[in-house]
């Protein structure tokens, strides 16, 4: 790829994404403060935030590499990280809304009336915001790489500064534009390359079978570790921390579930386009999973099939793309790990903010720094099934069982963290592929052993289930009065 | 089928005003007696079978197209516009599903509640 050509794809968005967060801070200002002004942010524009906070490295560059490596298997990645949201939908979006709490920590110190509850949340949303922004650091080492040839280490480092930064100078007053612009950028970026690629190749009279390629002779995932797979895409994406923290910006429940239904529509439309790069990937340039740059192959794909001007424009547009994800998650995952680590470690001051904003981008880019990516798709689950085990338990039995007692919430999320944690680290020791299923894939048996923990203790400790319990429950259930306009 | 608990209309004395925080009508009326504990319970009883039916009749047919592409290989030979059909299939058509299941569950959760809201504001 052309080097200035992909430096200048990420100078731009760097440079669009300060335009259209100095736009949002103007409107910001002209009301009163930031909560009244997100109840005038209409759904489309919460949905494309929330879109735009969501889709990151794994998604982004992730979901094609790993279709070409494994073909129909690696089908079920976006269906999973679409159908997350339909489960965050069913089970958590409008009690969660009506909760009023900001963060998971919030929600479970108010349900449970507890601070050991939430300092134990607190540490696994921590770890879990850790563990998220790794990837996206990997994909920006890779990008930077591919793209104009620099050490991957400046991707990451670059990365951290733009992010750190903008949280730091309180520019993400403005998040929800800039998060919304972030989706379309992506979308535009992903669709365009993969719409001409196909016209361009379209007109190829022999079209080779896909299944008849399989450049990496990996052989098909067994039932356990898609029905794993599933289960912690399904369950994860309910207990990520940056995802929360969008639902507040909706004025009540019901508008909640209407934002989610629209957020379904933008995920489907968007993995599509990887859906469809990674399936012309394996039919024309199944060369790129042979050496190992298949997380690479949607910005590699336009020079490889186009290749002149319209190849360097359309790489440089992929390029943009790609950085419009790291940035976009690894900022939403920096300004809810900075409110936690702030609040909890550091006293809630500006100060505190700052510090704790640090810390949420500097740990993971030391880890980033010293380790190698397998696979952006790959890891990201893992994250998705670290959530599924210590969040999405307390988080499901805290809405809809009054039964919960904070010794339970506690036990559970420990036992998940200690499970899945332990089993990641031990599938990293003996060398990712090789691992075998039950530690490469956890979620089938850490999520359940987390709930019946939870489940179990709750039980044997019924004298710890707070009093203020029907009341809670009547608050995140009982719709609110519905506005004297909607009458 | 839905089950709905039927329960005499009851004027159970009120709480003094105040004493509850949250400022909604159908919230303080919902806690302040024993019936609207009832009609709490009972909304979110149905809020939460609803939920696991769509999540059950989801998961249903995903594991139905899990099964078929991966029992009947026939399929992959099929094509529709030169795409194989079980790219198709896992590729694209499961997103109607989803967005069709997420509206169901949006139009009958609107329902349960308004239903909730009915029956407290009859009293």
């Amino acid at each position: 790829m052309n080097p200035p050509v992909g430096l200048a794809a990420f100078l731009l968005v760097v440079v669009a994404t300060a335009a259209v967060g100095f736009y949002g801070l103007r409107i910001s200002r002209t009301t009163s403060d930031f909560y009244v002004a997100s109840r005038t942010v209409p759904p489309w524009w919460n949905a494309s935030a929330i879109g735009g906070e969501y889709l990151s490295a794994a998604s982004f560059l992730g979901v094609a590499g790993l279709i070409l490596l494994s073909g129909t298997d690696a089908l079920w990645f976006p269906v999973g990280y679409t159908a997350g949201y339909l489960m965050l939908l069913l089970f958590v979006a409008a009690p969660l809304r009506r909760s009023g709490a900001y963060t998971i920590p919030d929600f479970t110190e108010a349900r449970l009336e507890s601070t050991a509850v939430r300092r134990v949340t607190s540490l696994v949303v921590i770890a879990v915001g850790w563990l998220y922004i790794v990837p996206q650091l990997h994909g920006a080492g890779l990008t930077i790489r591919i793209s104009t040839g620099l050490p991957s280490w400046v991707g990451a480092v670059a990365v951290v500064l733009v992010v750190f930064l903008s949280v730091a100078a309180g520019g993400m007053r403005s998040i929800t534009f800039v998060q919304a612009f972030q989706y379309w950028l992506k979308l535009t970026a992903l669709a365009v390359p993969v719409v001409f690629v196909l016209l361009h190749q379209g007109g190829g009279a022999a079209v080779p079978v896909p299944e008849a390629i399989n450049p990496t002779g990996l052989p098909a995932a067994g039932p356990y570790q898609t029905v794993s797979l599933l289960l912690a895409l399904l369950f994860g994406t309910l207990g990520l921390p940056h995802v929360l923290v969008r639902f507040y910006t909706n004025p009540d429940g019901r508008s909640a579930r209407r934002t989610t239904l629209i957020v379904l529509g933008l995920l489907s439309v968007f993995y599509l386009f990887p859906t469809a790069a990674g399936l012309l990937g394996r039919m024309y340039a199944p060369g790129l999973a042979r050496d190992g740059r298949s997380d690479a192959l949607v910005l590699l794909l336009p020079g490889e099939l186009v290749g002149g001007t319209a190849g360097d424009v359309l790489s440089a547009l992929v390029v943009a793309g790609a950085f419009a994800a790291f940035l976009s998650t690894t900022s939403g995952l920096v300004v809810s790990l900075a409110g936690v680590i702030s609040q909890d470690l550091l006293g809630g001051s500006v100060r505190g903010f700052r510090i704790g904003a640090l810390l949420a981008a500097v740990v993971p880019m030391a880890f980033a720094l010293v380790t190698d990516s397998l696979g952006l798709a790959g890891s990201v689950g893992l994250v998705f099934a670290f959530t599924a085990s210590t969040i999405c338990p307390v988080l499901l039995l805290g809405i809809w069982w009054r039964g919960l007692s904070d010794a339970g919430a506690i036990a559970g999320m420990l036992t998940g963290a200690v499970l899945c944690g332990g089993a990641m680290v031990a599938g990293t020791l003996l060398g990712g592929a090789t691992a075998p299923g039950w530690l490469a894939q956890p979620a089938a048996w850490t999520v359940p052993a987390a709930f019946a923990v939870m489940v179990l203790v709750s039980l044997a400790t019924k004298e710890r289930i707070p009093g203020s319990v029907a009341r809670v429950m009547t608050r995140l259930h009982v719709p609110e009065r519905p506005l004297s306009s909607e009458r | 089928m839905t089950r709905v608990r039927v329960t005499a209309p009851q004027s159970a004395g009120r709480r003094p005003a105040g004493l509850l925080p949250s400022g909604s009508v159908s919230r303080d009326a919902a806690v302040d007696s024993d019936v609207g504990r009832l009609y709490v319970r009972s909304l979110i009883r149905s809020q939460l079978r609803l939920a696991i039916a769509v999540a059950a009749g989801f998961l249903l047919v995903l594991a139905a197209c899990g099964l078929m592409v991966a029992l009947v290989p026939e399929i992959a030979v099929l094509r529709l516009l030169g795409v194989p059909l079980n790219w198709l299939l896992l590729g694209a058509g499961l997103y109607p599903v989803i967005g069709l299941a997420a509206w169901l569950y949006n139009r009958s959760a609107a329902r349960n509640e308004a239903r909730y809201r009915e029956l407290v504001d009859e009293r």
